[in-house]
């Protein structure tokens, strides 16, 4: 008896590729629109046309940074101090803004119309940069401290408020449900049927906000609503670079030492709100 | 207890659900009394939570009516009743991110004004949940988060709940089905104690022959193939003592 084996590959059902024009799914089609674009954005990469040695340039420039001058690290301390403050009272009052308007734009707790308009108030605020809102308070308020609170609570808020609403929404309200079967009135089913559930969600992204405040402090001096921004502005008109790399240290530090609080202090947060053992630890 | 059937605290006339074209049940009438305790048994899926839910007012039937009379309003409807009942839910509703003394003191949140609450509750409530908390074995960490408890810790946290509440009547949807027997035992005894003692009724949801046996007065079984073949049957004689 004599077989000849057949290969595996010619058993069975020929497969039936795919035709291109049905791999262009929605995520196929919009990187594809992306490249494109990044092709034809290519001719704003030129030149002035003259002939410019940049890296030489870029070392000059650099080399004017070092070593950084430590004598005015007291005035920069104290301006660290202020930065530091207009962003906690900027978190602060964002916070109780963002908690009102949130509770309005959570689709489970707000009725649709108010849903509608509070989300439509938060998107306007998040399309404006803080440095225009910077610009607005200080117009409005003088160039000082307090126009930089003013314009960080503003953009803050249009975050703030939108994470809060999200957090509001991610709460399953069948406890706050069961609690108004018992008798809660409004107000309790809210606090102890819904704000446990959203609280620890909640403090995460206010710890995030304070951390971004304290950036955006830093810049929002540039337009005169005080803190190291001023400090920035002035070095740079006066083209005091050592002075200039004093600052920029300074709030390499400060935001590094932040940067790393914040995001232990979210993860442990999110660790206790999410795992079952997390009290032990 | 029997002169005090002669007016029923809960009253089921005719009630049936429908669900997805096919009738759970048909044709229910109910009586139940100050001090009674009734069990609704029968296979899973049978409708029991269903039918708890129409009593409690939490479903509307389909199909006839229920009304309670009971003291201290003059309310009849279930939705109007909501904060004279105590409901163990089966999913338990417990606040997952609250520690155990506050879930079992938000039983009584229907009592006080969100003024009062909102700095929290008197030392002298929370003292007595503590007590509950206690009796039910689950006081030893009354500052530990709800999510972190074990399924039958968290079933004594939602007894301890209703207990605390102090209700007008009962609803329990399986309150003793993650528990071991010592302490299925306490929390269906401490309901039979409140049927007994207060003359409140209670409805369970009971799966447990023996539980049936120790703790009901009256079993309703609801039947898979007939919406209409319900039977009720009285499992402890009239004035006979509850052993618990």
């Amino acid at each position: 008896m004599s077989l000849s084996p057949t290969p595996q590959h010619e058993k069975g059902p020929a497969l039936a590729e795919l035709p291109w024009y049905q791999r262009l799914n929605l995520l196929n089609t919009t990187l594809l629109i992306f490249f494109l674009a990044v092709i034809f954005s290519g001719s704003q990469i030129q030149g002035n046309e003259r002939d410019l040695d940049i890296l030489k340039n870029l070392g000059r420039f650099l080399s004017e940074f070092f070593p950084p001058d430590l004598t005015v690290l007291k005035s920069t301390g104290s301006a660290l101090v202020e930065t530091v403050e207009i962003a906690i009272l900027a978190t602060f009052f964002a916070i109780i803004i963002s908690l009102i308007i949130a509770l309005g734009a959570a689709q489970t707790i707000g009725p649709t119309w108010l849903v509608f308009s509070m989300r439509m108030l938060l998107n306007i605020i998040r399309t404006i940069p803080s440095l225009i809102w910077a610009v607005i308070a200080v117009a409005a308020m003088g160039a000082n401290a307090l126009a930089g609170v003013a314009a960080l609570t503003l953009y803050s808020t249009g975050y703030l408020g939108k994470f809060f609403s999200e957090a509001f929404e991610s709460v399953d309200m069948k406890v706050a449900r069961s609690l108004r079967g018992i008798g809660a009135d409004p107000l309790q089913s809210f606090q102890y049927g819904i704000w446990p559930h959203a609280k620890p969600l909640i403090w995460s992204h206010c710890i995030w906000m304070l951390e971004y405040n304290i950036r955006s402090a830093s810049i929002i001096g540039y337009v005169g609503a005080g803190g190291l921004g001023l400090q920035l502005h002035a070095y740079q008109e006066f083209h005091q670079w050592d002075r200039f790399a004093t600052v920029l240290c300074c709030i390499l530090i400060v935001v590094t030492v932040l940067d790393f609080l914040s995001e232990h202090i979210r993860r442990r947060i999110a660790r206790r709100d999410g795992s079952n053992n997390a009290l032990s630890d | 207890m029997q002169d005090k059937k002669q007016e029923p605290i809960l009253s089921a006339r005719g009630i049936g659900l429908q669900r997805g074209g096919r009738w759970l049940f048909r044709d229910l009438n109910l009586d139940l009394h100050a001090g009674e305790f009734l069990a609704i048994v029968g296979p899973s899926g049978v409708g029991k939570t269903t039918l708890l839910s129409c009593l409690c007012g939490m479903l509307e039937p389909s199909e006839g009516s229920v009304s309670f009379k009971l003291s201290g309003t003059s309310a009849h409807k279930p939705e109007d009743l909501r904060s004279h009942f105590g409901i163990v839910y089966q999913e338990l509703q417990l606040i997952p991110n609250a520690d155990l003394l506050t879930n079992v003191l938000c039983g009584r949140l229907g009592r006080f004004h969100s003024i009062s609450t909102l700095l929290g509750f008197p030392k002298k409530l929370r003292q007595e949940a503590y007590r509950l908390l206690c009796e039910l074995g689950v006081g030893e960490n009354p500052h530990k988060w709800a999510k972190h408890m074990s399924g039958g810790e968290k079933q004594r946290v939602a007894a301890a709940r209703v207990l605390f509440q102090k209700p007008e009547i009962y609803f329990a949807d399986e309150p003793a089905s993650s528990l071991d027997a010592y302490y299925a035992g306490r929390v269906l005894g401490l309901l039979r104690q409140e049927a007994d003692e207060k003359g409140k009724p209670v409805l369970c949801v009971l799966h447990n022959a023996e539980h049936i046996q120790r703790f009901a007065d009256i079993a309703l079984s609801l039947n898979q193939n007939d919406p209409k073949a319900h039977k009720m049957r009285r499992v402890r004689p009239v004035n006979e003592e509850a052993e618990i």
